[in-house]
């Protein structure tokens, strides 16, 4: 937009500028013409005066011999005149055809004085003085009649030039008409061009301004907007998207406040009576002399409670989990202790020698992770989340790797690898969400309570997978756990 | 609406860039006073001239010397130019002339008609300062000697000059031509040299009379003049045409004229300005440098001091 407007300020300053230079071209133009037309007017003046010059001295030549005659002097000063006019016809003509015939009437204007003179000085018969007094006022006539002709020629031409200056100053006056019409009609255009793009493209941004304003989060600045407008349109989509964000992670906290409270209400209902069932059932079981059948629906029982229970803490640590309590801590030490405690879960209950499955767990420590400040026991509750998930996702045999990674930015990453059944696309979507398993016997609460507490720890937590492929969770914490007063 | 603000700053850029020309238009319009304002000298010396050549030409030839005198002589100098050699006899008076360039023979007549005052005549740039007249004839005209002059056209210059009426009238007398009117078919008085010369050269008379620094002068720009004149006869060397002044003049004024002519050789302008004249220098002239014209006036047989030229 920077670049249009200073190309249009150019363009403006070009056409006034142009506009400017031309007029004042056009002025000195026509005022050229003027002084051409004054000139050749003068020139047409001078011929005539010059015309009038000789005419005079031929009068002074015919009146020589009579009683009016003039003295010399004055005779003398009529031919000076006279040559001094015909010498500023010669001064002025440049074209060689004009030089031409100024020169040879130059030599019939010498000769004629030549002649002048000789008339005034010889003294002779009076046949003699009357034929060098004649011979002296034909070749007058004749200079006369040149002068003349020179007089009719050129006010031809000069009428002809007087036209053409006419013309000239016409059509410069034209065009200076044209230019102060062009010239606003231009001003409006660039100015019409300008507001167009202002307008549309503000338009367009008060209509999403307006849009999202009403709800529509979900509405884009999709249109083509010029320059600085699409940078705005862009910001302004990044605003409604985090917006957008922010929307669902309040609704997020409020169903998870609504959950806990309800939680923690149902914990505290059910825990008391619970505990006196299972107390109850326990009793029952040792003092009944029962048989081993009913001995076993007693068990069952009792099992089924140590599920409600470790159900209810569950949805407890995902619903209000305590604030964490940082300590510094050693991650590969914990990785180790969490990889020791999932092992137990891969020994076959029935026959303890032999594993339920061939997983082998490769651990990819990076040795220059550092201590980080944490919370050892939730730390400790994602990674056996994650590794009882990984174990439950490969179907006999695999790997699970684990590595960790110092990130540059004061950060720890720590992935976990398996060589599972892998996630389909829909169902990656959802694997944080509470409640969503596809297990029979699962919570769906495991996934949910590990992003909640990295989340508390200002962590991240992504997924990668794909059917077939395995699954690799990665979770990025801060070396450093700032705590800022979280509430659930 | 940054668009306002920007036609703002257009129209004001505009406005500037209008003044910027139309301030460098306005620079054309300086005055040309180049003028010096000329001082005017309070006198004014009247100065005659006589036809030497066509009257048009003497005075122009005159004019810049007479304004270099008048520079110097802090003296205003208006030139009469006469259509006749004798006149200036007469107009000296009549006209209030104060001082003349006179022919020889003229000169002559004034110092004994007038007493003028010779001041200064020129030195021609081959040293010499006097001249001489001749008499010639075309070459194909077959006169050769005066036996074959008559019946022919004669062209004199004037009664009053040396070269063009003196040497004439003694050519007459030493070839024992009595009344040359009736010798000749046809005498007139071309008024000056210049016309002599071309009268003869383009058939308008057979013989001419005219003097030799005008012959020779004409010869220069014309070849025709050398190649088809012949001179027959010339005279004896004659002071060349001498500024004098009516001798009740400014004494003053007199010496300063004198002394402006003769240094005039001695600046640039000066030298420029005889250069053009055709001259070297100006040097002193006295009545006795006319000698040579009383001593052949006398030989003729005129009295100059009771010479009455117009009595034709
Ligand atoms: N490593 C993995 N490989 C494949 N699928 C997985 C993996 N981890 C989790 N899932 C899928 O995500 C679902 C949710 O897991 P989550 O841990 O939240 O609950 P769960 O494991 O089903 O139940 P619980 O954790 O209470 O035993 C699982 O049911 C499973 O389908
Ligand atoms: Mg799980």
């Amino acid at each position: 937009m920077k670049k249009k407007v200073f190309i249009a300020l150019l363009i403006l300053v070009f056409c006034f500028s142009g506009g400017g230079f031309y007029i004042v071209r056009s002025i000195e133009e026509v005022i050229t013409n003027l002084e051409n037309v004054i000139t050749l007017h003068q020139v047409e003046f001078l011929r005539k005066d010059l015309w009038n010059k000789i005419k005079v001295v031929q009068t002074d030549l015919l009146l020589k011999d009579s009683p009016h005659a003039l003295l010399t002097d004055p005779f003398i000063v009529h031919v000076e005149e006279m040559e001094k006019a015909a010498r500023i016809c010669q001064n002025c003509h440049h074209s060689e055809e004009v030089l031409q015939s100024l020169n040879h009437f130059q030599r019939q204007m010498d000769g004629y004085i030549k002649m002048l003179s000789r008339v005034y000085t010889v003294r002779a018969n009076q046949a003699r003085l009357a034929e060098e007094r004649d011979t002296a006022f034909s070749m007058g006539e004749k200079t006369l009649s040149e002068v003349e002709q020179i007089v009719i020629t050129s006010s031809e031409k000069i009428s002809k030039r007087i036209t053409r200056a006419r013309n000239s100053i016409a059509e410069t006056e034209r065009l200076l008409y044209f230019l102060i019409t062009a010239g606003p009609l231009l001003l409006i255009l660039i100015a019409y061009f300008f507001l167009k793009q202002f307008t549309t493209s503000v338009d367009a941004l008060l209509d999403a301004t307006r849009k999202i304003q009403q709800g529509n989060l979900r509405y884009r600045v999709k249109e083509e907007l010029p320059d600085e407008f699409q940078v705005l349109g862009s910001a302004i989509n990044i605003m409604a998207s985090s917006l957008t964000d922010q929307c669902q992670r309040m609704q997020q906290a409020e169903r998870l406040a609504v959950v806990g409270e309800l939680a923690a209400g149902l914990a505290h209902e059910v825990k008391n009576p619970l505990a006196g069932i299972k107390v109850s059932i326990e009793v029952l079981a040792n003092e009944l002399s029962l048989e081993q059948e009913d001995r076993e629906v007693f068990l069952r029982i009792i099992n089924e409670i140590h599920r409600i229970e470790s159900l209810l803490k569950s949805l407890l640590s995902y619903a209000r989990p305590p604030e964490p309590e940082t300590s510094p801590l050693d991650l590969h030490q914990l990785l180790e202790t969490s990889i020791k405690s999932v092992s137990y879960a891969l020994i076959n209950p029935a026959n303890t020698a032999r594993l339920i499955k061939d997983i082998e767990i490769v651990k990819d420590f990076s040795p220059d992770v550092p201590p980080v400040i944490a919370d050892r026991s939730q730390l400790q509750q994602v990674f056996l989340n994650l590794l009882l998930n990984a174990i439950d996702a490969i179907p006999a045999k695999g790997t699970i790797t684990i590595s960790t990674r110092k990130e540059s930015n004061h950060t720890v990453q720590i992935s976990i690898a398996d060589t599972g059944k892998g996630m389909s696309p829909e169902n990656l979507h959802k694997i944080f969400n509470p409640f969503f398993t596809t297990k029979p016997k699962g919570t769906g609460l495991g996934l949910a309570i590990c992003k909640r507490l990295i989340e508390l720890h200002n962590g991240t937590i992504h997924v990668s997978s794909a059917p077939g492929e395995g699954t690799t969770f990665y979770i990025t914490i801060p070396e450093k756990l700032q705590l800022q007063g979280i509430t659930p | 609406m940054p668009g306002k603000s920007y036609q703002n700053c257009i129209i004001l850029f505009a406005a500037c860039l209008f003044f910027l020309l139309l301030s460098g238009c306005g620079e054309q319009q300086e005055s040309k006073t180049g003028d010096v304002p000329v001082r005017t000298p309070t006198r004014t010396l009247k100065l005659g001239l006589i036809p030497e050549h066509d009257i048009f030409t003497q005075k122009k030839r005159y004019a810049p010397l007479a304004a270099y005198l008048s520079r110097r002589i802090d003296t205003a100098i208006e030139l009469s130019v006469l259509s006749r050699y004798g006149n200036i006899i007469d107009n000296f008076v009549s006209n209030g002339l104060d001082a003349a360039f006179f022919g020889s023979f003229t000169g002559a007549l004034a110092v004994r008609k007038l007493q003028v005052q010779p001041l200064a005549r020129p030195e021609y740039p081959d040293g010499t300062s006097t001249y001489y007249g001749m008499i010639f004839v075309r070459k194909d005209s077959g006169i050769h000697h005066a036996a074959d002059m008559r019946g022919k056209r004669f062209a004199f210059v004037d009664q009053a000059t040396t070269a063009g009426w003196l040497l004439p009238l003694h050519f007459f007398k030493e070839n024992g031509i009595a009344d040359y009117r009736s010798f000749f078919s046809e005498t007139y008085f071309t008024g000056t040299h210049e016309d002599a010369i071309y009268d003869v050269l383009r058939g308008k008379a057979d013989i001419g009379a005219a003097k030799n620094t005008v012959f020779f002068r004409l010869a220069q720009s014309d070849s025709k003049v050398r190649e088809q004149l012949q001179i027959l006869v010339t005279s004896p060397l004659v002071p060349a045409n001498a500024l004098a002044v009516r001798r009740d003049l400014d004494e003053a004024l007199k010496i300063k004229l004198q002394n402006a002519l003769l240094q005039m050789d001695q600046d640039a302008e000066g030298r420029q300005i005889l250069q053009e004249f055709g001259a070297r220098r100006f040097i002193p002239t006295t009545e006795n440098d006319y000698a040579p014209v009383f001593a052949y006036a006398d030989k003729i047989g005129l009295d100059l001091a009771t010479y009455d030229y117009i009595n034709e």
